[in-house]
């Protein structure tokens, strides 16, 4: 009986002792140290930006706790920073890259080639043709950690950059570059971005809103590279033919910049200014007269004029949405570091949304609607 | 030893009534669906069943998307808890181990006849779904690529022909196949440490459900990487071109961890354990 008793629990030790190897694995790969180079921040940025010529294959997931309460105008974007977000990329370059969003049970790839996009939903066995425009919505391909972080480097100034150390990011070595912007406006404390060592491909990026920018704060956004091979993919992935029997459809702006272009068109009722709230006004080739961006780098704040039909129902979701501030010059809320406001012009209603504090919102509205407040 | 075990299982009236009332559901829902001809909207049911009223090649496909949630698991776990509890219960365990063929060689040969009626189970589904995709539903004909007519569109809208089909419905069934075996082993494993079969197909299916809900939970994302159920549904990636081997590869590892673990402690509990029915 004794050695029976010991037999068991030699091999109860052996069992356990597989499990404990089995469960430290996972902890033991990601504590593998991190390899830091000396490079600075300017440079750092720099090596980020001139990556778009970097081809990858690679595996991405986002995910986004902004929860914005939009109604049916702008569900997809909604979404797309709400949730968690898994993606493939194909990149051959600028202008030959695939993204596919998959999903449990279908997928959306989007297939970029000199004269545009087609995308193709599974689900609708739609294929979308939408030329380039100067003005667009964000999709599920400006997420990529690639993308995302080249963008918001892009017109970063050396002053308001900072190197963090290094980190492991899809089994590769990342140094970390911290970006807190200087416009008083805006309304983003911080965006870290982790940045391949050997590419300059951007692997993580992590945008706090001003609301939670603490130690231990949650990201207001948060995407990383899961995998990552920089291999050039084949042109055939990135290639697209519309599948037999699919429905094809030629691609739309959203129709709030339809809207926009339409109200713009109406006369010349709207002149935006030429700065508000501090910040001056982009120039964008092509976008209609009614648009206008202004800002620079990662605080930027778009105007839109919306026809009365559309900003209603907009206007009925923003009241109803918790932390909704509602005066003389509109309603306007916050969702982390996003801002947007419907202000009731003289001229009638304009949106207002960016990456922008509620009281820039405020000023801004003020400066449009002729300082009456 | 071990073609005992076989002969065994599958003489059992009660193994064919199983696999057979397993098939039943897929079959209902074919006959439904052919009857109204009302697919549910894509992206809602089961995966793949809003494609097969056009196409009934996808039918296996939609059959064991039917049944991976709940059926299968139960159909597995009622066999594999059975195989040692079973046999203490009806108080045969006791010659068995008479015999001087050891506790281990008994072990690996139940393990095997359960792996042997997981792998029966999955490919009669499949099988049937073929038959009744068949029969029921439009089908494109094999070879007819003229003008692009023939074909399927898989999930990437890349045309997929009736070979690539063909190969990646074996891959997704040797993967759903897989994916059972980790039920078999938290079953096999309860069914050496109690006597009453029905306490061990329970705690592998307490094992799935309570899985199962921590997958829907964000603040269980950290070990969802690590639930048995997590990438079940992992076999509609063979549908994407290119194939997404990431979830795949990671549910094939992850059900191995699994049956080497469970086996492991089966074994560890069963060489040792006072047997006395």
């Amino acid at each position: 009986m004794a050695g029976r008793r010991s037999g068991a629990a030699a091999r109860w030790a052996a069992v356990l002792g597989v499990v404990a190897v089995l469960v430290a694995l996972p902890s033991l790969v990601a504590a593998l140290p991190a390899s830091e180079a000396g490079t600075s921040a300017p440079d750092l940025r720099r090596a980020a930006v001139a990556s778009a010529d970097v081809a990858f294959t690679g595996y991405a997931q986002s995910a986004g706790g902004l929860s914005l309460p939009v109604g049916d105008q702008l569900t997809a974007v909604a979404n797309l920073l709400s949730d968690r977000t898994t993606m493939r990329a194909w990149y051959r370059g600028p202008a030959d890259w695939r993204v596919d969003v998959v999903s449990p049970t279908g997928e959306t790839g989007v297939h970029a080639d000199a004269g545009g996009t087609w995308t193709w939903n599974y689900e609708t066995a739609t294929a979308t043709r939408t030329a380039p425009s100067p003005l667009a919505l964000p999709t599920a391909s400006d997420l990529l950690p690639s993308a995302l972080g080249r963008r918001l480097l892009s017109e970063a100034a050396d002053d308001e950059l900072s190197r963090l150390g290094a980190e492991r990011v899809a089994g590769r070595d990342a140094l970390g570059l911290r970006l807190v912007p200087a416009d008083q406006a805006s309304s983003v404390a911080r965006v870290d971005v982790w940045v391949d060592a050997d590419s300059g491909v951007p692997l993580r990026v992590q945008v706090f809103g001003k609301d939670a920018a603490g130690a231990g704060a949650e990201a207001a956004l948060d995407t990383a590279f899961l995998d990552l091979e920089l291999t050039t993919p084949s042109a055939e992935v990135t290639a697209f033919d519309v599948p037999p029997g699919a429905h094809v459809r030629k691609g739309e702006d959203a129709g709030l910049v339809q809207a926009a272009s339409r109200a713009g068109r109406d006369g010349d009722r709207i002149v935006l200014p030429a700065g508000l709230t501090g910040l001056a006004r982009r120039t964008i080739d092509g976008a209609p007269r009614g648009v206008g961006v202004y800002g620079r780098g990662i605080t930027l704040l778009a105007v839109s004029a919306v026809p009365r039909r559309v900003a209603s129902g907009l206007h009925d979701a923003l009241v109803t949405a918790p932390g909704a501030v509602v005066d003389d010059l509109g309603v306007r809320i916050s969702a982390g570091p996003l801002g947007l406001m419907l202000v009731d012009g003289p001229e009638g209603r304009m949106l207002l949304a960016g990456t922008v504090s509620l009281d820039a919102l405020a000023a801004a509205a003020t400066e449009l609607t002729g300082g009456q407040s | 030893m071990i073609a005992v075990e076989l002969r065994k299982l599958f003489r059992r009236p009660r193994t064919w009534v199983t696999i057979g009332l397993l098939n039943a559901l897929p079959v209902l829902v074919a006959v439904l669906l052919a009857v109204t001809d009302l697919a549910p909207r894509p992206g809602e049911g089961p995966v793949f069943l809003s494609a097969v009223l056009t196409n009934g090649t996808l039918y296996p496909l939609a059959a064991l998307a039917i049944v991976l949630p709940l059926f299968l698991p139960i159909a597995v776990a009622l066999i594999a808890g059975d195989s040692v509890a079973g046999e203490a219960q009806s108080g045969t365990l006791r010659y068995l181990l008479a015999r001087p063929a050891g506790r281990t060689r008994l072990l690996v040969a139940k393990l095997l006849s359960v792996f042997a009626f997981v792998l029966v189970t999955v490919v009669v589904v499949a099988a049937v779904g073929y038959l009744v995709g068949q029969l029921l539903f439009d089908v494109q004909p094999i070879g007819a690529t003229i003008g692009g007519a023939g074909g399927t569109t898989g999930l990437s809208g890349t045309t997929l022909t009736p070979a690539d089909i063909v190969g990646r419905t074996l891959l997704a069934i040797g993967y759903v196949t897989v994916s059972m075996l980790g039920v078999a082993a938290f079953a096999l494993f309860f069914s050496t440490l109690t006597d009453s079969p029905l306490v061990a197909m329970l705690g592998a299916l307490g094992i799935l459900v309570a899985s199962s809900l921590l997958f829907t939970l964000d603040a269980a994302s950290s070990i969802a990487p690590y639930l048995p159920t997590r990438y079940w549904l992992a076999f509609v990636d063979f549908f994407r071109v290119p194939i997404l081997w990431r979830d795949v590869v990671r549910g094939l590892a992850l059900q191995g961890v699994y049956v080497a673990v469970l086996l492991g402690a089966a074994w560890a509990n069963f060489t040792t354990k006072d047997v006395t029915s």
